[in-house]
């Protein structure tokens, strides 16, 4: 009988040693992150846009991502600071039957495929791995410039992700997950070798929002296009495409984008002050703790537009210029100032810390049921 | 004929059967006990990560260590021998924290190389290689304090400056709006306007960088947006706000990605003939009297309008590209690091002096350190943080050189500039190369339950009646060693 004891105080202790050095990350995980005082002195912009769906039922990823891509590219991020990891499967599929075309709305008024497009991930490329592997910069010697994100300390990012995600989690093309630690840690790694001035990241799947709950590192704004337990849904189907054509949120976003040219004062609080539960069908969120400046001062161009600061001449300093601009006439739908939404939705975020606590607990809890129904069940089998 | 029966039946008995017999069967139980447990070893170091210890004292060590520099500066006929000290004296309280040790001396005392001299001279103030005359007197000290505080430490913005690289690729374009509208210009002379205005540069430069150069003509660059038509006829406008928008990186193809050095862009743009002049506005919307701007880190444009006599397409004018080329030349220096001489003191012209050159020597040096000593912090740091982060050996042994070349530096930071910079470049690309190791990417991150659901379909199903088989078999042998004893008794 002693053998046996033995062998069961092994499982228990090796099952202990997991779930401890889980608590210790996830508590570690809300220890940094202190933010840094900075106005944006980005000199460059960079994306990395990633749709992690593959096979023509996922049009509607390909059709997000391409979206985010033609925005940012018409607002001044030139295609060799683009990073477009894309499946690339629907343009040109047996099934569409508007070959080399991808749209995003029903009418199939804008083809999104066009004439210029660089996709610098394509197919089985799309991974877990060269996803971590362009954040962090950890490359082979060989990777050509253009699949590599060549930043540095004044570079402020633009990060967009789509495709089918749940509770901290994205499914990379039915073969892999990227979870909520995985980019944490890879954002840790940027901070810690000061890949990036600043970081936007906008994730557009079923309970995005957990997926930057794990975040530590400063500097970064993020957001998301539903909460826990929640599913993103699509837009709109297009009859003869055969399947939705766009996602909800993403839909709204580049609507709101549409607006914006490259000059546009607009700021991070009018975009998240567009979003609308009600349209969305979810419930989108933002997440400024780790962010340093208000968001009403944060133009949507500092990481979707090209140069923010540019000197004239020999030697006369003109970086101001970008105060001195003259205002544009007001745009009509910012006549409510919606900005006040924000309280609430700090609110929501130590709900949501709380909340992970309890799932956490619930977590150590599950696994130490295993431990003891595996015990049981050498026990039970032991005595027969 | 009936089936006869055979009289007995034969089932064997099981217990009869030669591996059921009680030593065979513990032997089998045993073999697989064995094969489990001699397993344990390989399936720990297969499954186990490779995670070398770094020299984290070393590291650490390193962190408190800054540079700096003994500066040497001679007085040459100068017969007040009290003003070295009070030169000294004011020059530190200027530039005392900037790593610079500097001390002034008299020319009478020993005088070294690399030292760097002040000569009086009645009024003009001049600067050559690493001399600077000027006037000299107990009244003008605190401004001849500043001047040396300025040459030796010069006051950059480092916002403009590109990040330091051994390598840069410099691309040239000559873009025309649009050739088709006319009196374009087709074509410049780039070698030589490259020989007379840069290579003296670049070779002066050539301890710091190595350069590519790479050039080019474009016929048709549309701007992504209209510029303003300025009132009575007075050609077009480019407000700031459309500078900031001004390069198309949509439709320009301003340079090859053949290689991963940083590239510095250089644009000549000719506006198209329907748009001409094209001219840069100030922020009141007057049109200002400059041609260029700058953008920061990225590289320098020059607006150039032709001549309105110009007729038809031709070649860049000799004269219009030397003032371009001198342009770019300013803004290569300047996106560079390069610091202009202070106000008021006259250089030749045409090469840097021995004090900028230093200067951007000592900046660059202090940089890079930093920035080694930074990044090896952080390395030590996310392999502490990320658990399965694996660290091999050549990840050690660039961090182990990059510790070693950072020690030399410090010891030749008293000898020479040169070395100086280019231990620190070295410790500084070490440094990088081990953060960047394409090996040292985390292992993904699994929560437990994944790791559960990896291993109990596999391990509990081979586990369960090996344990149960092993406990039913102890429990039968010690049952039968009860049994001996009593039947002794």
């Amino acid at each position: 009988m002693h053998v046996s004891v033995s062998l069961l105080l092994f499982l228990f202790s090796w099952a202990w040693g997991i779930a401890a050095s889980h608590e210790e990350m996830v508590g570690d995980f809300f220890k940094h992150g202190a933010p840094s005082g900075s106005t944006s002195n980005h000199t460059n912009n960079w994306a990395v846009l990633v749709c992690s769906s593959r096979y023509w039922f996922n049009y509607r990823h390909m059709a997000n991502a391409l979206g985010m891509y033609r925005t940012v590219k018409r607002l001044g991020i030139p295609d060799s600071n683009i990073i477009l990891m894309l499946a690339d499967d629907a343009a040109c599929n047996a099934r569409n039957k508007f070959p080399g075309s991808v749209y995003a709305n029903p009418g199939r008024g804008l083809d999104l495929y066009g004439d210029n497009i660089e996709v610098d991930y394509r197919g089985y490329e799309v991974t877990v791995e060269n996803l971590l592997r362009v954040l962090t910069g950890r490359m082979e010697p060989s990777v050509p410039r253009s699949k590599r994100l060549l930043t540095d300390a004044h570079s402020n990012i633009f990060v967009y992700m789509t495709g089918h995600g749940g509770n901290e989690f994205l499914k990379f093309q039915d073969n892999e997950e990227i979870s909520a630690f995985d980019i944490a840690d890879a954002f840790e790694q940027m901070w810690q070798k000061k890949r990036y001035n600043e970081i936007f990241f906008m994730i557009d799947t079923c309970q995005a929002n957990t997926m930057y709950s794990k975040f530590y590192s400063p500097n970064i704004l993020a957001t998301g296009s539903s909460k826990i337990d929640q599913s993103s849904y699509s837009y709109e189907n297009d009859a003869d495409i055969g399947v939705s054509v766009i996602d909800r949120y993403t839909h709204y976003v580049l609507e709101y984008m549409e607006r914006i040219n490259k000059t546009s004062h607009h700021t991070m609080a009018d975009l998240f002050a567009s979003y609308d539960p009600v349209k969305i069908h979810s419930e989108p969120g933002v997440r400024t703790d780790l962010f340093s400046r208000p968001l009403n001062e944060v133009r949507i161009t500092d990481f979707l537009g090209g140069v923010a600061h540019v000197e004239v001449g020999s030697g006369v300093v003109a970086a101001a210029a970008r105060k001195t601009w003259t205002p544009e006439d007001p745009p009509s739908y910012s006549e409510t100032p919606r900005v006040e939404q924000q309280p609430p939705r700090r609110e929501n975020e130590t709900r949501a810390q709380g909340m992970q606590a309890q799932i956490d607990g619930w977590r150590d809890a599950r696994a130490w049921g295993g431990v003891l129904l595996l015990g049981a069940l050498v026990g039970f089998v032991g005595w027969k | 004929m009936p089936h006869v029966h055979p009289q007995h039946t034969t089932l064997r008995d099981p217990s009869k059967l030669f591996y059921q017999t009680e030593y065979n069967r513990r032997l089998i139980i045993a073999s697989y006990w064995v094969i489990l447990i001699a397993a344990i070893p390989i399936w720990w170091h297969t499954t186990s990560i490779q995670r070398l210890s770094l020299p984290t004292s070393r590291v650490h060590s390193q962190a408190g260590k800054q540079l700096r520099f003994p500066v040497e500066i001679t007085l040459e006929n100068i017969r007040d021998v009290s003003l070295s000290a009070a030169l000294q004296q004011l020059i530190h309280e200027r530039i005392g924290g900037s790593g610079l040790e500097v001390r002034v001396r008299n020319q009478d005392n020993a005088h070294s190389v690399e030292s760097y001299t002040v000569s009086a001279h009645n009024d003009i103030a001049f600067a050559s290689q690493r001399h600077l005359m000027y006037p000299v007197r107990s009244a003008t000290l605190p401004i001849l304090a500043d001047t040396l505080s300025t040459l030796l430490v010069p006051l950059t913005n480092s916002h403009h400056v590109a990040h330091y690289s051994p390598r840069y690729r410099l691309a040239f374009t000559l873009l025309n709006e649009d050739a088709a509208a006319g009196q374009a210009i087709t074509s410049w002379d780039i070698s030589g306007a490259i020989s007379h205005h840069l290579l003296p540069i670049l070779d002066s430069l050539s301890a710091l960088h190595n350069f590519t150069i790479e050039s080019q003509v474009q016929y048709h660059a549309p701007l992504a947006f209209s510029p303003i038509s300025l009132l009575d006829g007075a050609g077009f406008g480019l407000t700031p706000e459309d500078l900031t928008v001004f390069i198309n990186s949509a439709e320009w193809t301003l340079s090859s990605s053949v290689s991963n050095d940083p590239v510095l862009h250089f644009i000549a743009f000719i506006p198209s003939a329907s748009r001409r002049p094209l001219q840069i506005l100030n922020s009141q919307g007057r049109p200002s009297s400059s041609y260029t701007f700058l953008l920061p880190q990225w590289g320098g444009i020059v607006v150039y309008n032709p001549p309105p006599e110009l007729q038809e397409s031709t070649h860049f004018p000799p004269s219009a590209l030397n003032s371009v080329f001198s342009t770019f030349a300013t803004q290569l220096l300047t996106l560079l690091g390069v610091a202009d001489v202070p106000a008021g003191v006259k250089t030749d012209s045409s090469v840097l002096t021995g004090w900028q050159l230093d200067a951007l020597l000592r900046r660059r040096a202090l940089e890079n350190s930093a920035e080694a000593q930074e990044t090896l912090r952080s390395i030590v740091k996310i392999v502490d943080q990320i658990e399965n982060m694996p660290v091999g050996q050549d990840v050690r042994g660039d961090v182990q050189n990059s510790l070693t070349a950072l020690d030399q530096m410090y010891t030749s930071a008293s000898t020479s500039l040169n070395d100086t910079l280019h231990q620190s470049a070295d410790a500084l690309s070490l440094a990088s190369r081990a953060f960047f190791n394409p090996g040292m990417l985390a292992l993904l991150y699994f929560p437990a339950e994944h790791k559960y659901a990896v291993y109990m379909p596999l391990f509990a199903s081979a586990v369960i009646p090996l344990i149960a088989t092993a406990a039913r078999e102890i429990r039968a042998w010690r049952r039968q060693r009860r049994e001996v004893q009593g039947v002794q008794q």
